[in-house]
């Protein structure tokens, strides 16, 4: 019983957290431009103006789809492990349950989006599908890699091996494997220029074309609580994790910025480009950083 | 780089040596000529135009001439090897404006026609949709481009413009612009700054 | 293609309802999205109140892609009949609470081209329209002057035109069908 209240609060730690970080970004991306940007505080009024509003259904199969994919999203929240002592269910952070349950929230999307009728809709699934088709392979080797260093695939072991001593953070162990997940996590996070399956001019936001009101308040908060999920996996499987909340927020506020940055100054990539990207060069990394660390056993 | 009054000159040698007699000709400046002929003669001039390297046609319209009872043809043809612009122009009836369609010669004349349709009422036999609407939707009065429909007529009786009272500026009973003014401009003063002082 | 699922609603009646609304109204008028309609000229004085020197993100304003996900129907410029009845269709399209800025004074009462055949003459017939930011063209600074508007206007509920549309619709269309003829658009990609 513990458990599930544990989870509660660390799925609802985990969106406030990407909710402020982000509305933090946005300032930050503002005074880059030399404006001021919106207070912190803004993506969480977004979220509330959207679920204040009437709202259109096109059938029972647009709602329930949206609430299928948020509740699939929140129990996948529910496991993750914020600092080595706060688990919300000893054993079960498998790093495989994690890439099950991301397919649930896309699955659900697809079915709300093409229950809506819209091109538009079924052209941006279709890429979106196609993104996740390419980022997850260079992903999947270089984290069986460190599942093969470390011999287990627990995340709370995964971080405790890289705290200890003599061993270094996997960004700094396997450099190759590092850049792999860095591009890895901006293709998972839809950012620039990975943004194919949005678009917002282009196709008319793409799956999220005929949502309004409710339905698109919570998809944004299925959004935020999917780049919590994405961007802590990358913090403990390639940073080290987090023995203390402090140090978990520092880091995670630091990957989400250095990402957004590196997005800002990138145009949008068609999706054919974005499939021969990931199929070149960080699938070649990938394989070579695997060969490495495991046959040759160069591990820095 | 040939001199453009040579090919003026080449314009002028093809039409005589080909059967067309021009009623008119009239040349406009250094890159521009113009001539008139008879409605026949239309296809002939034509061909012969894009054969010798015309083979652009920039524009196809109309003139409306209600005084004379005709409405004028022009075509304007373009060379990009010896640059001038050739106007063809030639008068036809006004009460029932027919002309065969060009787009055996000029495959791109199609929406030009559909456009002198709507806008003058000309026919266009040979065109297979010369009549399909291509600009106004749900057009129910005289071809608009006709001097004899007045624009601002219809817009009164279609759409009713706004009647302003006799006295619409309100007096201010208490005097208060000043402080409302002053109001304003210090909102405006917040919004070009960003909350900080000029 | 009729406008897809519109149905007179009946608006707030309760007085529970009323507090609710209040603090969505808070929400509401800190964060809201637009359509750039982008009819006419006035458009182009868009891009200056979005960019680095008049910036709107800050009052929370941003630009939305689509009809459905937007709360201002921003009407910059003259319309003609043709665009006049898909942008009657875009506003029937739009979630509630919704709102209408129109930008210039073509709206107002035709501009320069009050006299033309294609134009019309008063968007208020055909439309419900919240703040009209007057000029040819305004000023960035007058734009924004017209949001905060529009703003004050959400917290003291005077921007009510979604409600009056329910309330006078028979009148609405009446005023459509004189002008526009019928409603259904009839071009070579709706049939």
């Amino acid at each position: 019983m513990t458990g599930i209240l544990v989870g509660i609060g660390v799925a609802f730690f985990g969106f406030v957290l990407q909710t402020s970080v982000s509305g933090v970004n946005r300032k930050i991306v503002g005074r880059l431009q030399k404006r001021h940007g919106p207070r912190w505080y803004q993506e969480f009024l977004d979220i509330f103006k959207l679920l204040s509003k009437r709202s259109v259904s096109h059938g029972w199969i647009f709602d329930f789809g949206v609430i299928m994919a948020l509740g699939g999203i929140i129990a996948t929240a529910m496991f993750m492990p914020i600092t080595t002592s706060i688990v919300a269910f000893e054993g079960y952070d498998n790093f495989f349950i994690y890439v099950y349950l991301l397919a649930i929230g896309m699955l659900g999307m697809a079915m709300s989006a093409s229950g809506s009728g819209n091109p538009w809709a079924s052209i941006g699934v279709m890429r979106a599908l196609t993104t996740m088709l390419a980022y997850e392979v260079p992903f999947l080797i270089v984290a069986l890699t460190i599942i093969n260093l470390t011999d287990a695939s627990s995340l709370t072991e995964i971080m405790l091996y890289q705290q200890a001593a003599g061993h270094q953070w996997f960004l700094i162990a396997l450099p190759l494997g590092g850049i792999v997940g860095v591009l890895a996590l901006m293709g998972m996070l839809g950012k620039k220029p990975f943004e194919t399956f949005i678009a917002p001019a282009e196709i008319a936001s793409g799956p999220m074309v005929e949502y309004g009101g409710k339905q698109l308040g919570m998809l944004m908060i299925l959004h935020e609580i999917t780049a919590f999920i994405e961007v802590s996996l990358f913090v403990h499987l390639f940073l080290g994790g987090a023995s203390s909340i402090p140090e978990y927020l520092l880091k995670y506020f630091a990957v989400y910025t250095v990402v957004n940055l590196i997005s800002n100054v990138n145009g949008r990539f068609k999706i054919d480009q974005v499939v021969v990207f990931f199929y070149k060069w960080p699938l070649l990394m990938s394989v070579a950083q695997a060969i490495i660390a495991i046959y040759f056993g160069w591990v820095i | 780089m040939t001199n453009s009054t040579n090919n003026i000159e080449a314009v002028d040698t093809i039409i005589e040596n080909s059967q067309v007699t021009p009623l008119l000709r009239d040349e406009i400046d250094q890159y521009q000529v113009a001539y008139e002929i008879q409605k026949g003669d239309i296809h002939t001039t034509l061909s012969l135009l894009k054969n010798a390297g015309w083979i652009q046609l920039s524009y196809l319209s109309a003139i409306d001439w209600p005084e004379e009872n005709k409405m004028e043809l022009i075509y304007i043809l373009f060379n990009w090897e010896q640059p001038v612009y050739v106007q063809i122009r030639s008068k036809i009836d006004r009460r029932k404006p027919e002309v065969p369609s060009i787009i055996q010669i000029f495959p791109g004349a199609k929406y030009y026609e559909r456009e002198a349709h709507e806008f003058f009422g000309i026919d266009f036999p040979g065109n297979p949709d010369f009549d399909k609407q291509l600009i106004l939707e749900n057009w129910d009065d005289i071809p608009p481009l006709r001097k004899d429909f007045d624009p601002s007529s219809y817009s009164k009786k279609k759409f009713p413009s706004r009647t302003y009272p006799d006295q619409f500026s309100k007096k201010d009973p208490d005097n208060k612009t000043r402080e409302k003014q002053t109001e304003r401009e210090k909102r405006a003063n917040k919004l070009r700054t960003g909350g900080g002082k000029r | 293609m009729l406008s897809t699922k519109y149905t007179k609603k009946d608006v707030v009646k309760t007085k529970t309802d009323r507090k609710w609304w209040e603090i969505g109204d808070y929400f509401r008028r800190n964060s809201l999205w637009m359509l750039m309609y982008c009819t006419g000229c006035c458009a182009i004085e868009l891009p200056p109140a979005m960019t680095a020197a008049y910036d709107m993100e800050r009052l929370g304003m941003g630009p939305m892609a689509t009809p459905r996900q937007a709360d201002i129907l921003l009407v910059s410029g003259y319309l003609s009949p043709k665009t006049l009845r898909r942008l009657v269709y875009t506003y029937e399209q739009m979630s509630e609470p919704r709102y209408v800025v129109a930008l210039g004074s073509c709206p107002i009462n035709g501009g320069i081209y009050h006299d033309s055949h294609v134009v019309i003459n008063q968007l208020d017939q055909y439309v419900p329209v919240d703040v009209y930011v007057g000029g040819c063209m305004p000023n960035p600074e007058s734009l924004l002057n017209g949001f905060v508007d529009l703003m004050e206007g959400i917290k003291n509920k005077t921007a009510d035109g979604w409600k009056r549309y329910h309330e006078h619709y028979e009148w609405y269309k009446e005023n459509q069908k004189h002008s526009l003829g019928e409603l259904i658009i009839h071009d070579e990609f709706h049939e």
